[in-house]
């Protein structure tokens, strides 16, 4: 029967959009959902919209505890990724351009961050720093973040660089030491080029990574409060505040933005998607 | 090239590299790592191994390690803990083994863009995404409403059971690690050369011949991947369990917390901590040496 052969072909399309739909929806649904609660008039959850109204954005700027909050967060986040850039990148070098006894290990241990779960991280340098009264580090404060969180960033920029280091080719650096480069103009015309989406990637990937990084910022914190710290003491007082669902969104469309930024950043690097996409997965892995 | 420049081009080559050699580059990052994470691990494994109170260590016992193993109430967290963690893995591999295939092999030109959609999951704030599914999933929440607006649930008796309790841990976390589960599942699959795919299907092999034969054991190294980087941290998480679970979904890494933040019992609460850091040491071998093995067939 064609009708049934013709469903039967359309069967595996038609079961593939709505797996995809759905997994978006779940992931994604509650999010804009906030987003239309927060231009929202009423503090109640409701499925009625009762008026539009920018009330609770202006409230949450006037927050001074959100405020320095979110001030926090990006200072954190603004130090860790230049630190993480510098350090990673080094890193990156030292572990793709050098065969070395103990390379295996050295690479073991820089990825080892990316693995061991941050609350361990966090709760291990808590105990350390208070154990043995780190200097700078003890009292806890946002120094205390700054340093922890970059031990945790750091390893995703060597995982991106290093990623791309080892997909360009290695003739064209060797056909400019051939043709008399020094190093600086080797790293400046030949290296830096290709790598520099890769790089500003990784810049977005680490700021992100730092100012979402709640377990440290939890446990190693003291008394200073970041973004993901306040909303997380909020929510411990109240079920629901309209200027949670603000901040959040603000914050969430930044996020959006950064995201679309590596989009536009690889599309200029690669060519073709198929290699933008090797980029985004050579990202996660 | 002659020989005479080949040789020159060689030497200059070899200048180049010397004078800087690799431990140059790695020494910052060696030194804070040893600091800021190999010296606070240790110090967590020394400590779990001390007598200790709020402010004086000395001692070594095994006390801490004993307490934990013969409390009754922390074996019943650890139960709990391990079939959250078990459920939530096994519902994203159910979701995301057919969204990898379904990027790898059916999505075209969408493929990257919903790549980036998986990656914005997960670059959005964790805290914000936890609070956004508590608002979706209370007893006053946005589910409850609409099931009572089309008739499904009476006014009175709302769900009850999607917030503050498993489901929901099982829900948000289901939803914070799917990035992690799918892309290295993708990666492998994307490796699978289609045409493999296509000679099973000429020769007649089914679908779930073909999933079973061809897809699953060239995507199991993805699939390892995907359990070190989401089943391992699960048995860690504090904050999702904390803001939209109940007394029934206390989970191991809340314990943690309330031990060293709470109770000021660092000596159980780094004992716990680096039984937790073993367990995870022992799972990550076990499933690397298990992908290493798959890869040698």
């Amino acid at each position: 029967m064609p009708a049934r052969v013709r469903i039967q072909r359309l069967l595996p399309g038609i079961a593939s959009t709505a797996l995809v739909f759905v997994v978006m929806l779940i992931l994604f649904g509650p999010i804009v959902l906030l987003a239309v609660l927060s231009f929202d008039h009423s503090t109640i959850i409701a499925l009625d919209w009762s008026g539009f109204t920018t009330q609770w954005y202006r409230d949450a700027w006037s927050n001074t505890d959100l405020r320095s909050a979110i001030l926090n967060s990006l200072l954190v986040a603004t130090i860790v990724t230049a630190i993480s850039m510098v350090l990673g990148t080094m890193c990156a070098f030292a572990v793709t351009r050098f065969r070395f006894r103990l390379r295996g290990a050295v690479a073991g241990l820089v990825g080892a961050p990316l693995v061991v779960p941050w609350l361990m991280i966090g709760v291990g340098a808590a105990i350390f720093f208070f154990h043995y009264h780190v200097p700078g580090l003890f009292p806890l404060s946002l120094h205390s973040v700054t340093a922890v969180q970059v031990i945790c960033t750091f390893p995703l920029v060597v995982a991106i660089v290093a990623a791309r280091l080892v997909r360009f080719e290695t003739v064209q650096e060797e056909a400019a030491i051939d043709l008399g480069a020094s190093r600086f103009q080797l790293l400046r015309h030949i290296i830096l080029p290709q790598l520099t989406p890769s790089l500003c990637a990784a810049a977005i990937f680490a700021f992100s990574w730092s100012f979402n990084n709640f377990e440290i910022d939890f446990f190693v914190g003291g008394y200073d409060e970041t973004f993901p710290v306040w909303v997380y003491s909020e929510l411990r007082r109240a079920p629901n505040l309209p200027i949670i669902n603000a901040s959040s969104t603000l914050i969430s469309f930044v996020q959006v933005l950064l995201v679309w930024g590596v989009w536009r950043l690889l599309a200029r690097g690669d060519g073709d998607a198929s290699s933008q996409t090797a980029t985004v997965v050579d990202v996660i892995r | 090239m002659s020989a005479a420049a080949h040789t020159a081009g060689q030497t200059r080559r070899r200048r180049l590299a010397r004078g800087m050699t690799p431990w140059w580059l790695l020494s910052a990052p060696l030194i804070l790592l040893g600091l800021l994470f190999v010296a606070p691990l240790l110090t967590l494994f020394l400590i779990g191994f001390q007598h200790n109170s709020l402010f004086n260590v000395g001692g070594w016992t095994f006390d801490n390690f004993s307490t934990i193993f013969h409390t009754g109430s922390y074996r019943r967290i650890a139960v709990t803990t391990a079939e959250i963690a078990t459920v939530t893995m096994l519902v994203q591999l159910a979701v995301g083994l057919p969204l990898a295939y379904v990027l790898a092999f059916r999505a075209g030109r969408w493929e990257l863009p919903l790549i980036l959609l998986l990656v914005l999951a997960d670059e959005l704030n964790p805290i914000v995404r936890i609070y956004a599914y508590r608002v979706v999933l209370g007893r006053e929440g946005i589910l409850n409403r609409a099931l009572e607006a089309v008739g499904l649930v009476s006014s009175h008796h709302p769900l009850s059971w999607l917030l503050f309790d498993k489901f929901a841990v099982v829900v948000v976390l289901s939803t914070s690690y799917i990035t992690y589960t799918v892309i290295p599942v993708y990666a492998a699959m994307k490796a699978i050369d289609p045409a493999l795919i296509e000679a099973a299907t000429d020769l007649g092999a089914s679908w779930t011949v073909r999933a079973r034969r061809i897809l699953l054991p060239l995507a199991a190294p993805g699939i390892f991947i995907a359990i070190i980087l989401v089943y391992i941290p699960l048995y860690t998480e504090f904050a999702t369990p904390t803001l939209v679970g109940g007394t029934g979904s206390y989970m191991l890494g809340q314990l943690n917390a309330e031990l060293i933040t709470e109770s000021g019992d660092l000596g159980q609460g780094a004992a716990l901590s680096a039984l937790l850091l073993a367990a995870s040491g022992v799972m990550a071998a076990a499933a690397y040496y298990l992908s290493k093995l798959n890869r040698l067939e």
